[in-house]
């Protein structure tokens, strides 16, 4: 008897709490709705930028910012040092990223108001509606002062701007002016672009490097960047370009000639490579199973730099020095700290195709209660010349998505590049991404792809087998969204 | 009889050895991490030693760049030692109640608690941000504490050792002197199972401690942030190589608490099994 009546008084507290719940529903999403109808829909009137922050300023309102990248906590300051208008910088592993905006957005969470996300985080942010439309604030103003690329990664599914970075990030190869003075006559990088320019001279200019006793590459992974020209997936359907199959054989002939140090792209020798010579391993090498000696250690781990250092030598007696490293433009910050005596050797130039990697977007939360003063504090980030002047310097190379920055800058010299103009370079290289390419699935299909040609590189499957399980792969991951046609 | 005593020397000393070798084995780890503290990104990327280098106030400097440490660690505190204490307390009265106590759904119960173990807390964790965030107790210590009350895994650990270790009758004696119920617990079961209790609350401890992702989730403010959410926000720069030092020397900073917590408890362990092999 008594527990029925516990049970009973339990269910009607249930009840009333989901009622109540209910009700606050409602409450909130009527809210929104008259929220958006107030919203100027294509008249772009903004309020000007000295009225927003004194408004901000008289309410005493503080600017919230979840950030997955240091650096904006730097424009942050520097937007209150100029401003006067408060800002509170909350910094989150890039990985947690995801998961905490989307916990707090759904959970109703109003109180970041500028939110970020890498390109590949994008589409999904933008789908469930957390980064509001910045073309309502005024973005489409600004069309055309951002570099192309960056502008259309910042655009959700529809057209509408949700996002911008400050930074681009198109990738290039970084080459020793020395080597490739000795070995092809030229270290200019109008003359050395050639050498990159098609996989055929890639394969061509890897064994003459050889014979001349160097490596093209420290591993086969720097051609990801230029992995193939066209989009993985056209309506609905699997698109593999011949351009992959072709990236395909040459990884594999990269890899079963020798023609890289086989070192893995971010292991000990692969930062080795680019102060100096560097042992190089062989393909068994690289991945194999060194075992352990007697004492139980390991024989070698090409991730631990001293058991590397110290055995190394037992497994190959060829060094070699490493001509190129393929890395988007925040690759100049990687080598000027790794490079070492070779600093001021080196040269960048342009891959066989345009890619890029990478990149801080700045939005604002749908939630935000702040939405102009986060307008301004964009436009303060990305469409203000003196920002980008000053990041140029503080960044210490880091290259802007401003035009006129970039424009500005187009002859800065780099000391660590031999004086290379690097800015008007990436400027070029960022011209030529061409963004529709890029679908929601790339990560995945490419990462199934990359599974693919290592196992034919290694031999541990025959190409028809691996290319089968590729497309496998890709129709059980994706059924119903991707059609495969074999 | 001196024959028999050179042996014994051999395989004392090979035991001996053997030891060293085992010891030595599970120092390395923490003097690496030690030693890294106080070297550079670069440094430890491209080589190894175990001799210090001189990077250690700069490590410092960029981990206070970051955040504050003491703040993080202070905040740690303030939430793990509460969470502990409180999932040992009601734990153990949960775990007693289920062992002595024959009710109707005493099963049910238990059972229901088994289940519980078995559902990772990550699934709801959207749910959760908004029951806390409608509570009002996002950005407050609460959500990350009182919850800790409800502990299904100690719950079940304790059951069985209560069972297995504490005789009715002392209870019974201690009613028939007129205890009541909670005076009971208290002064007779506690002392009896404080070998488990301890060994829960070391590892309650370690857990609450590195705590990661429902901190990470609820706490938006900086100066809230408990230690590991502050710690990963070293990953959060474009050049991850120069701030592996820093990591290095917040990580052995981060890990002295814990360290203090075993050495204290883990003597309440070691007597436990002396006691219990007494008394058999």
């Amino acid at each position: 008897m008594k527990m029925k009546k516990l049970v009973s008084l339990f269910l009607a507290g249930a009840m009333t709490l989901s009622l109540a719940a209910c009700g606050d529903n409602a409450g909130s999403a009527s809210n929104t709705s008259t929220s958006t109808s107030k919203a100027p829909a294509a008249s772009v009137e903004e309020t000007k930028s000295d009225d927003v922050v004194a408004k901000a300023l008289a309410n005493g309102d503080k600017l919230v910012i979840w950030t997955l990248a240091k650096d904006l906590q730097k424009f942050a300051d520097r937007y209150t040092e100029k401003t006067g208008v408060p800002t509170e910088v909350v910094i989150i592993e890039p990985a947690d990223y995801p998961t905490k905006l989307q916990t707090a957005i759904v959970g109703g969470e109003k109180e970041p108001d500028i939110v970020v996300g890498e390109p590949q985080m994008l589409p999904d942010f933008f789908n469930n509606g957390f980064f509001t439309d910045l073309d309502a604030l005024g973005a489409s103003n600004y069309e055309g002062q951002i570099v192309d690329y960056v502008w259309e990664v910042g655009k959700d599914a529809n057209g509408t701007t949700r996002a911008i970075s400050y930074q681009i990030t198109p990738a290039g190869f970084y080459y020793r002016r020395d080597i490739a003075q000795k070995v092809f006559g030229s270290d200019d990088p109008e003359k050395v672009k050639d050498i990159f320019s098609s996989y055929d001279k890639i394969l061509e200019a890897g064994r003459k490097l050889k014979e001349n006793g160097y490596r093209i590459f420290a591993s086969d992974s720097e051609l990801n960047y230029f992995s193939g020209d066209s989009a993985w997936v056209v309506d609905g359907k699997l698109n593999v370009d011949q351009a992959r199959f072709d990236y395909m054989d040459m990884v594999v002939k990269l890899y079963q000639e020798d023609l890289t140090a086989y070192a893995a792209q971010w292991s000990t020798p692969w930062y080795q490579a680019m102060s100096g010579a560097v042992p190089v391993l062989t393909a068994d090498l690289q991945w194999g199973d060194w075992g352990t000696d007697a004492d139980g250690n390991t024989n070698l781990n090409i991730w631990d730099a001293d058991n590397f250092n110290a055995n190394a030598g037992k497994y190959t007696d060829t060094y070699a020095e490493v001509f190129a490293f393929g890395l988007p433009a925040w690759g100049v910050l990687t080598l000027r700290d790794n490079v070492k005596d070779t600093a001021g050797k080196w040269g960048v130039c342009q891959g066989p195709a345009y890619g890029f990697g990478g990149g801080t977007f700045i939005g604002i939360s749908e939630l935000s209660e702040k939405k102009e003063l986060g307008w301004d504090f964009i436009k303060f980030c990305t469409l203000n010349e003196e920002t980008a002047d000053w990041w140029i310097e503080v960044s210490e190379g880091d290259t802007v998505s401003l035009l006129s920055a970039l424009e500005k800058h187009k002859d800065d010299e780099n000391a660590v590049y031999g004086g290379e103009k690097l800015y008007a370079m990436w400027l070029d290289l960022a011209k030529g991404i061409d963004y529709s390419k890029v679908t929601k699935y790339d990560t995945e299909i490419g990462n199934a792809w990359g599974n693919a040609i290592s196992k034919i590189k290694t031999g541990e499957a025959t190409k028809e087998d691996a290319l089968k399980e590729f497309y496998d792969t890709v129709e059980s991951t994706f059924a119903g969204e991707i059609i495969v046609e074999r | 009889m001196r024959h028999q005593s050179v042996g014994y020397h051999i395989k004392k000393s090979l035991i001996y050895l053997f030891l060293i070798a085992l010891a030595v084995t599970c120092m390395i780890p923490f003097m690496m991490m030690m030693v890294n503290a106080t070297r550079d990104g670069n440094e430890i990327l491209t080589g190894f030693s175990l001799i210090p280098s001189v990077h250690l106030k700069e490590n410092w400097d960029t981990v206070f760049s970051y955040f504050n440490l003491f703040l993080g660690m202070r905040n740690s505190v303030l939430v793990a030692i509460p969470a502990t204490l409180l999932s040992a307390y009601f734990s153990t009265l949960t775990a007693y109640g289920l062992a002595f106590y024959q009710f109707k759904g005493n099963k049910v119960i238990f059972i229901v608690i088994l289940v519980f173990m078995m559902i990772p807390g990550q699934l709801s964790l959207i749910g959760f941000y908004q029951l806390c965030s409608k509570l009002k107790l996002v950005n407050s210590y609460i959500p990350l504490i009182v919850p800790a009350i409800a502990a299904p895994g100690t719950v079940f650990f304790l059951r069985q050792y209560i069972l297995s270790t504490l005789p009715k009758s002392l209870v019974e004696a201690a009613r028939m002197d007129g205890a009541n119920e909670l005076f009971s617990f208290h002064r007779i079961v506690i002392p009896i199972v404080s070998p488990a209790v301890a060994t829960m609350g070391i590892m309650g401890f370690i857990g609450n401690w590195n705590n990661y992702m429902l901190p990470m989730i609820l706490i938006n403010k900086n100066e809230k942030m408990t230690l590991p959410v502050m710690m990963a926000t070293l990953r959060a720069s474009q050049d991850i190589t120069r701030n592996q030092g820093a990591t290095y020397l917040s990580v052995a900073i981060s890990v002295i608490p814990i360290l203090l917590v075993f050495a204290v408890f883990s003597k309440y362990i070691i007597s436990s099994v002396s006691a219990g092999a007494v008394k058999e």
